[in-house]
């Protein structure tokens, strides 16, 4: 009996399932500064309703921008700065209960909780400079990636932010050294082996400052913290949450904070601080100054003129079916190519001791009803003829 | 629908058709790969050079370097040609499959000078079947006599007139006689047929012209699915279709059929027009011509008729040999 298809058996069918990874590297240029003057870029969209801020790779009026992340801020209502007399001081309360409520959850009485370093001393005491009686992380920057550069999830391990230092907020405007001395490095370094799940939004982990050398610029080290008046080996500034592909930056890195611990910002020197930028320029402009009297575009201006540098490694998770189509030598050696015959007769035999020969091009998956569900093309032709036999491996990613 | 690198390693590109990802949408598990097939759809075998002067290495140097496309995700777009197998390697000759247009009037194309010059002619409504007559009659079908023999298909009702679609199976080669039988292996036993399911739908067309099936005219197939483009499948099959299928070894004269030597089985049927194209002008406008005069020759008392009219295939495939047969369609309607 002549056929054309051929069943699959259970040896040839197996399913695997692959993590692939891609750099995703986002230099602080594209942020700021590439498409226009600071704050003004092309690529910088905001949106009459002021909650968010979005940034794209190119000016987004272009079909060829893609959308990289969105800026936003906010502080809870439990934060020292929160005032009715605010520059849209409830939108900044909604902001950050909404980024709190789908990433932290709620409480078993219902209400929504903080957002909070976890395994920090609980509770603090206070260091001399302040007094601590949390470890919350109240007021907030969020970074929302899109999802084209997230992919499934960000590679544990593999997050990191680099801010510019320098008091001379009003200089860098479209420069990205802003005439500071050194960067710091904040990331999720170890987070493969060291994370957490208790995130309704899945795992998550600290981001730290990083212990390399630049971080200790300026006398500073900035991987201690100053909790109960002592420095300790705990210095978290913010979470990363891998399969939201949300960054959640305590705004409590940036000078001058009602609530600065984690950073030693008493004996800094004033170019070796995190500051935000202001537009127009003020040199004594504070982060106080800026989430209490500006609006929240505003506000994620400012931090976009500080960011050097932030990359992480993407993560897809690729589940593929490998079907292996055999030929036999007895089998698919004849064509029903209307030029293989001439009349009836095999064009490609002479008599009827010739061997008969076929060429693979296409290998079609179908239904049990004969329906073409998948199709695989081979990049040349193969040679098809009872002294041989193939298998070709077709896999199918989902 | 580039080309693939065909310069380094040999790679294989492959995607989701169309249906398969419809079926996987629908999460019904219909998405269930069982079996598969070769295909050689870019090979032309008439380049095999079985006298390259540089000995039988070259005979296929041509067909090698022939550069394949890239998939593409139209399910009925590819994998037309199909690869066989069988166990015999000492075959010469395999079989085709051929409009059967010789054997009677009745299943003859339209090669008139009528409107579906080389089609058969599918009439979608009464009012275009009783051109010229104007006979409400359907005993009394206008054009299909004034048309005869013209491959006017009525498509309306079980009226057994006009014309209908057979094709002949068997191995066309002067070379062996039609009194020998054709091996049991190469006997096309279930033929696959597949229709824009807009425009119509498979009936049998009943005995004609010495095809004796089982049944009468009019009666409709089954319908096996219909994929996302609308195309109808349908499976007919020696042993459970016999108003469709048949056997036309024993059929070994030169005027009963096309096919020159041993001859395997038949499949005939007819058209039955949608209701859509019977009752609207829509897909005539979307799909094809509107008003048209193109080699007019339906006339009344009033002079030439212009007519509406969507050109489209029927595709018959043998299950069993995977030979592949387009069959050329006109769908005509009174304007």
């Amino acid at each position: 009996m002549a056929t054309t298809f051929k069943t699959f058996s259970n040896n040839d069918i197996v399913s695997t399932r692959t993590l692939l990874h891609e750099a995703i590297p986002i230099t602080g240029s594209i942020i700021s500064g590439t498409y226009g003057k600071w704050p003004n870029e092309d690529n910088i969209k905001n949106y009459s309703h002021g909650m968010f801020q979005s940034v794209y790779d190119y000016p987004y009026l272009s079909s060829s921008s893609n959308h990289l992340f969105d800026i936003t801020c906010g502080y809870s209502g439990q934060s020292v700065l929160s005032s009715s007399t605010n520059v849209q001081n409830s939108k900044k309360i909604n902001l950050y209960n909404q980024m709190a409520q789908v990433l932290m959850g709620h409480s078993t009485s219902g209400t929504i909780k903080e957002f909070e370093i976890p395994g920090s001393k609980s509770p603090p005491t206070g260091d001399g400079d302040g007094t601590f009686t949390h470890n919350k992380m109240r007021e907030c920057y969020f970074f929302n990636f899109s999802r084209l550069l997230v992919k499934d999830e960000i590679k544990k391990g593999s997050f990191s932010m680099t801010f510019m230092t320098g008091a001379a907020v009003e200089a860098p405007q479209n420069t990205h050294d802003g005439g500071t001395t050194a960067k710091r490095v904040f990331s999720d370094a170890g987070a493969q082996n060291n994370y957490f799940t208790n995130s309704p939004a899945g795992e998550y982990a600290i981001l730290t400052a990083s212990s390399a050398a630049p971080e200790t610029a300026g006398g500073v080290n900035y991987t201690q913290d100053r909790v109960g008046g002592a420095r300790t080996n705990y210095a978290g500034v913010g979470l990363v949450f891998y399969q939201a592909g949300v960054a959640v930056i305590s705004s409590s890195l940036f000078w001058e904070h009602p609530e600065q611990r984690h950073h030693d910002y008493l004996t800094l020197a004033a170019a070796n601080k995190i500051m935000i930028a202001s537009y127009p320029p003020k040199s004594t402009f504070t982060f106080r100054d800026m989430f209490t009297g500006s609006v929240i575009s505003g506000t994620t201006d400012g931090l976009r003129n500080r960011i050097a540098d932030i990359s992480f490694n993407n993560t897809t998770e690729l589940n593929s079916t490998i079907y292996f189509c055999r030929a036999h030598h007895n089998e698919f050696n004849y064509s029903s190519n209307p030029t293989y015959l001439d009349g009836s007769k095999i064009r490609v035999k002479d008599s009827s001791l010739d061997q008969p020969v076929s060429y693979i091009t296409t290998v079609g998956l179908y239904s049990a009803d004969n329906e073409l569900l998948a199709i695989a093309k081979l990049s040349e032709p193969l040679k098809k003829a009872p002294d041989n036999e193939l298998t070709i491996r077709v896999r199918l990613d989902y | 629908m580039g080309f693939l690198d065909n310069s380094g390693d040999i790679i294989l590109d492959a995607v989701l058709t169309d249906t398969g990802r419809m079926r996987m949408a629908k999460g019904d598990n219909s998405f269930k790969i069982v079996k598969y097939a070769f295909g050689d759809d870019e090979i032309n075998y008439e380049l095999y050079n079985k006298s390259h002067a540089s000995g039988s290495a070259y005979y296929d140097l041509e067909i090698l370097q022939t550069p394949v496309l890239e998939a593409i995700t139209n399910n009925t777009s590819v994998l037309k040609h199909k690869l066989m197998s069988i166990p015999r390697t000492n075959l010469l000759y395999l079989p085709v499959m051929v409009p059967n247009e010789i054997s009677g009037d009745d299943t003859k194309r339209n090669l008139g000078t009528n409107q579906g010059y080389d089609k058969w002619v599918v009439a979608v409504d009464s009012d275009t079947r009783n051109i010229p007559t104007g006979d409400p009659s359907p005993t009394n079908p206008g054009i299909i006599v004034q048309d005869n023999p013209g491959g006017v298909i009525n498509g309306i009702d079980s009226v057994p007139v006009g014309a209908a679609i057979r094709i002949d199976q068997g191995l066309n080669t002067n070379e062996i006689a039609p009194t020998f039988s054709l091996s049991r292996d190469l006997v096309e036993t279930q033929y696959i047929v597949e229709i824009d399911n807009r425009l119509g739908s498979i009936v049998s067309a009943g005995s004609t012209n010495g095809l004796v099936m089982q049944g009468t005219a009019g009666s409709s197939a089954a319908v096996s699915f219909i994929d996302d483009d609308n195309i109808a499948s349908y499976f007919f099959s020696l042993n459970t279709d016999p108003q469709f299928v048949t056997n036309i070894s024993t059929k070994t004269g030169l005027n009963e059929s096309p096919v020159k030597g041993p001859r395997g089985t038949a499949l005939q049927f007819k058209i039955r027009s949608s209701i859509e194209l019977q009752t609207s002008t829509f897909l005539f406008e979307k799909l094809g011509r509107t008003n048209s005069r193109d080699g007019v020759t339906w006339t009344n008392t009033n002079g030439d008729l212009a007519y509406n009219y969507i050109d489209s295939i029927v595709r018959i495939t043998g299950a069993t040999t995977g030979y592949r047969l387009d069959i050329p369609l006109r769908f005509a309607k009174l304007a």
